[in-house]
């Protein structure tokens, strides 16, 4: 039994081409991932101009206030960053901003944004700071008893009680600041590949079949049951390789952690378990390999979007969320999210590792009884 | 010609009988499209966040704020507005996350501000919702600095009302220029990248598969036959163009009609599309010339179609991309031809994305031009 | 049997060489394919050019039929020139390649339409011609299967039949019999030999003596890319000027020194049951050693003739054996 385990995973790695795919290639989309994640999602807001000094304080401003700034050339450019998604919105100030300010003439700054949520409250936001900032120059123009400069020092020098706006956030972070964005890319990349390269690698149960190895495996003295396991131990083993090799791949390279090892060791053999028996049912019930490998590219990439492996499961609506609790992809996902935020233990995932033992038990059974109704027709 | 044509139609019926192409092609690219925009249109639709409002003052300036700060701002969609009974209730709104963030207006707000004490408005936010929060406590700012101005100019101008102060208006206001859309909804971007990240697999099976003539000892015949060497290649690089032009096509249709995706101007998109097709059909021609054997040029197609892909923003949006990255990302196909769609996109865009398309037939013309001169060593046997 | 339209039958004019190679030369980095190679062939003609694998043959055959540039050398087809991109020579000829070259997943008819195509053959005469050639390689009841439903010798007639479409007036056969069982073997070989009765010639690869031997007017023994000998089977027999044998199973061990006597034999040796006769001509001699060896009163149980064969000439000029 040992021994096919064994067979299937050279022949896994003889072909060069799996070399790549199957530790190469994830290690890079870790590291694309990880490195989009980890620049964050927050919005861009562009700003053109910004030369004389109390344009520079409406930059200074901004910047202050949480935005993301980003410098752009001109209007033009602007625009075209904005439309393209770039950037979330573009603020541009004219180049008289500063004298326009002083002579009390009324400035219009163009917002370039497009209409939808997230632009108009970053507009919201900008209107708010330039509110804050021009203040003193306000003040000046209501008190116009004086030169713009002293009245606006004056304004800056005045304390008054004004309205304190005192803020707090209360609630449970879904994601610690502690867990990197390559935390997130290699856990969901490690669920999406054990699944995938298990099923792409049920390829290899139906070359078994038709090459008529099994067949001759039959005609030596072992019971059909031994040979079935010994198929599903080379499928598992395949798994898990993959699996394995994500995870200290990523921790090497990326220092990615998993939380406590037993519950991550756990998650990950009952995971391995699920892909192997899905890998079964597919070696089972496909005819030739190409329909096995198109079909299981699709098995795989589809839950796992599904699953949350692509994007993360925080980000899902509360129905979607619902669906994508039918794959074993989104209760592992959860289980290693536990052991990572929640500082889990193997005892704290055991309701997820129970599902995934249903899911694994439930797919070996069909797996099993399929192929052996193939392999001894 | 002819006896180019000849060769195209003999490889065209030989992928008709593989049915594998069909679901390489079409089926997986498009079933993951469908996949796709159903998971990441979700995620996608955004929504204005709700504040919750819980007014424990009633007084004049606790109902300026909600009544003219905040409900412009919802009459706008920018936000909506809840009322909360306590601040308890405000905050086990928020706590739940069924809101972005809770003002609490203390009682007494008015009577302090009015006489000149401090007061304080609270706001609380979500720990997730950040942008949310962001957003609740730049309009509470916003209010906040109406307020010190008025005291400001009062005390500065050492007299006056404030109403006269108010009715100064604002030195520097914003004006909203609305910009098209010209960006791919995410389920448009990942039908489109799925149909761009297939079609270099489609496609490889032009080509190369001259390789696969020389495994089945069929090469020596047409070297053999009285045809002009090149017409084998351009016959072979016409039967994979035929199929990438044939597969995109089916898939952007069906991503229009089945997935509501809105693509551009049709002459620009099929313009699009052919020079995405050629680019793609070069990249692996000259690819497949350095492999020998047929097996061999599948796995190095297989290794470049990835690593073009991702780079190329198939896997992760371009506009996510870290600098490096995203400048890499120009030597991919993939990438312009995404641009382009997007270019093509929305109410005002224009008919031709003339640049990502003059792009895409620059590598189409560099990359063929090598596998060309390549020839000779594709057509020993 | 009608192979060829009668159109084609006149395409060549007779009597000439069709094919005449000369000096041909080919390398491969530092290995030397094919050196020096020169034959003819003329209309009608069999020739065969026999050695083992990897002696040149196939080479040899790339740089006539146009697939391989030639390193040296000149190639003509019925005293014209010909290299690979002579469209008009590269007609003249109907090559057979050694692997099977067919489309798998194509049927019998199609493959067959694609390549009289590929040649040009006229539309309208296109479907009567393959019928023709299916019937000719009995395929006809097949014609609408894949090919890779077919058994290795229905792929073998398949092969043939694609070069025979176009009806050349040179057949270039590499090594046709390659994995054949024996009925196939001799059908192929029925069918070569009823073409050059048609005045097609043939130039034919094997490393199986029996074939070239039963097929070929003249043979072309080729090693290590240069051409070693070359005429008729009995000139190339008369190189190693080798003795015929006879062999008698005899009752008993006796000597028979009367046989000593004969004119052609050249020298008698006696074994346990055996008497071993060496002659000149074996077929000749036969009767008057049967006599020699009843009238000395040796009861011959049983004879066998061992005349020298390619084999034997094959191993007098390399001194290896044909195949190994």
């Amino acid at each position: 039994m040992t021994a096919i385990a064994w067979v299937n995973l050279v022949r896994l790695f003889r072909d060069r081409t799996n070399i790549f795919f199957v530790i190469i290639f994830p290690i890079i989309l870790i590291m694309v991932l990880g490195l989009s994640y980890g620049a964050g999602f927050a919005p861009r807001l562009g700003v053109v101009g910004g030369a004389g000094p109390q344009a520079a304080r409406l930059v200074t401003a901004l910047e202050r206030s949480g935005q993301t700034l980003v410098r752009v050339g001109d209007d033009a450019e602007a625009r075209e960053l904005v439309e393209s998604g770039r950037l979330a919105a573009a603020l541009i100030i004219p180049p008289d901003y500063d004298r326009a300010l002083s002579r009390y003439t009324r400035i219009v700054l163009p917002f370039v944004s497009r209409n939808e949520p997230s632009a108009l409250q970053m507009g919201a936001a900008v209107s708010s700071v330039v509110g804050q900032v021009t203040m003193p120059a306000r003040a000046a123009a209501y008190v116009r008893d004086g030169s713009f400069e002293q009245l606006v020092a004056r304004a800056e020098g005045t304390r008054v009680p004004g309205i304190t706006v005192s803020a707090e956030t209360i609630g449970s972070r879904v994601i610690p600041e502690s867990v990197s964005g390559f935390d997130i890319a290699a856990t969901s990349q490690l669920l999406l590949f054990t699944f995938l390269t298990s099923l792409t690698g049920a390829v290899a149960l139906i070359e078994t079949r038709q090459l008529g190895v099994s067949r001759r495996m039959y005609a030596t003295p072992i019971s059909t049951g031994r040979i079935l396991l010994g198929e599903a131990a080379g499928r598992v083993a395949v798994a898990l390789a993959q699996g394995l090799i994500i995870m200290f791949g990523s921790a090497l390279l990326f220092g990615v952690r998993w939380g406590d090892p037993l519950g991550a060791a756990a998650l990950l053999l009952v995971f391995s378990l699920v892909g192997a028996g899905a890998a079964m049912v597919f070696g089972a019930s496909f005819r030739t390999e190409q329909q096995a490998a198109a079909l299981g590219l699709l098995t795989g990439l589809g839950l796992a979007a599904i699953g949350g492996a692509m994007v993360p499961l925080d980000l899902f609506s509360g129905t979607m969320r619902q669906i994508a609790h039918l794959t074993p992809h989104a209760w592992a996902l959860d289980g290693f999210a536990e052991l990572l935020r929640e500082d889990g233990t193997v005892v704290t995932v055991l309701p997820q590792l129970g599902v995934l033992a249903i899911y694994a038990v439930v797919l070996f059974g069909l797996g099993s009884w399929r192929l052996r109704a193939v392999l001894t027709r | 010609m002819r006896a180019m044509l000849l060769i195209t139609a003999k490889d065209l019926r030989q992928r008709v009988r593989d049915r594998s192409l069909l679901l390489m092609a079409i089926l997986v690219p498009f079933g993951l499209a469908a996949i796709f925009s159903l998971v990441f249109g979700d995620v996608e639709d955004q929504q204005a966040p709700t504040f919750v409002v819980a007014d424990q003052d009633r007084g004049q300036i606790a109902t300026t704020f909600t009544g003219q700060a905040l409900a412009p701002l919802e009459r706008r969609g920018v936000l909506r507005l809840k009322k909360a009974g306590t601040e308890q209730d405000a905050r086990t709104l928020v706590e739940r996350g069924e809101a972005a963030a809770a003002y609490v207006i203390p009682a007494g707000f008015t009577r302090d501000v009015l006489s000149g004490r401090p007061a304080t408005l609270r706001v609380i936010g979500n720990v997730n919702a950040r942008i949310g929060t962001f957003v609740a406590r730049s309009v509470a700012d916003a209010f906040a600095a109406e307020v010190r101005y008025v005291q400001v100019a009062l005390a500065v101008k050492g007299g006056g009302s404030p109403q006269e102060a108010v009715a100064v208006a604002a030195p520097v206001t914003l004006e909203n220029l609305a910009a098209d859309r010209r960006q791919l909804s995410i389920g448009e971007y990942l039908s489109a990248g799925m149909a761009v990240f297939f079609l270099f697999f489609t496609v490889r099976f032009g080509f190369s598969s001259i390789l696969d003539e020389r495994r089945d000892g069929t090469l020596a015949r047409l070297l053999a036959a009285p045809i002009p060497r090149v017409t084998i290649a351009f016959g072979k690089l016409l039967g994979g163009i035929v199929v990438g032009v044939v597969s995109m096509t089916v898939l952007v249709v069906a991503a229009w009609l089945l997935l509501d995706a809105r693509w551009g101007h049709p002459v620009g998109v099929g313009l699009l599309v052919v020079a995405g097709v050629l680019a793609a059909t070069g990249v692996m021609a000259m690819v497949a010339t350095v492999a020998t054997t047929a097996e061999q040029a599948g796995n190095v197609h297989g290794v470049v179609a990835v690593l073009l892909g991702v780079l190329g923003g198939v896997f992760i949006p371009i506009q996510q991309m870290s600098g490096a990255l995203e400048v890499l990302s120009l030597l991919t196909p993939h990438r312009w031809f995404l641009e382009g769609l997007a270019d093509l996109h929305g109410e005002n865009a224009p008919m031709l994305a003339t640049g990502p398309t003059l792009a895409l037939l620059g590598f189409a013309t560099v990359t063929t031009g090598i596998a060309l001169t390549r020839l000779g060593r594709m057509l020993r046997t | 049997m009608l192979f060829f339209p009668a159109a084609q039958q006149t395409s060549h004019v007779t009597g000439t060489e069709i094919l005449k190679c000369q000096h041909l030369r080919k390398t491969f980095g530092d290995l030397t394919a094919v050196d020096d190679v020169s034959f003819a062939i003329e209309p009608g003609q069999t020739y065969g050019l026999l050695g083992p694998n990897g002696a040149g043959k196939t080479t040899t055959i790339s740089m006539i039929t146009g697939i391989l540039e030639r390193d040296g050398g000149d190639v003509l087809i019925s005293g014209r020139p010909h290299n690979t991109t002579s469209t008009w020579g590269k007609k003249q000829i109907g090559y057979v390649p050694q692997d099977l070259a067919l489309y798998p997943d194509l049927s019998a008819r199609e493959n067959l339409r694609f390549f009289a195509r590929l040649y040009g053959l006229p539309r309208a005469g296109i479907r009567p011609r393959i019928e023709e050639v299916l019937q000719v390689v009995g395929l006809a009841e097949r014609a609408k299967d894949p090919v890779k439903a077919y058994s290795g010798g229905m792929k073998r007639r398949l092969n043939i039949g694609v070069g025979l479409l176009h009806g050349p007036p040179l057949l270039i056969l590499d090594e046709p019999t390659a994995g054949v069982d024996p009925q196939s073997r001799n059908a192929i070989l029925e069918s070569v030999s009823a073409l050059t009765g048609e005045g097609v010639a043939v130039l034919y690869t094997t490393h199986y003596m029996e074939e070239a031997e039963r097929l070929c007017d003249r043979i072309g023994i080729i090693d290590l890319g240069r051409i070693r000998a070359e005429g008729t089977r009995r000139e190339l027999v008369g190189l190693v000027g080798e003795l015929d044998r006879v062999s008698l199973t005899t009752d008993g061990t006796r000597d028979v020194p009367e046989l000593e006597a004969l004119p052609e034999v050249r020298k008698t040796s006696v074994q346990e049951g055996h008497l071993e006769v060496m002659v000149q001509d074996a077929r000749k001699a036969l009767p008057r050693i049967l006599a020699a060896a009843t009238d000395a009163g040796v009861t011959v149980r049983a004879v066998e003739v061992h005349e020298p064969n390619l084999e034997s000439v094959f191993l007098h000029l390399t001194g290896k054996a044909l195949r190994d």
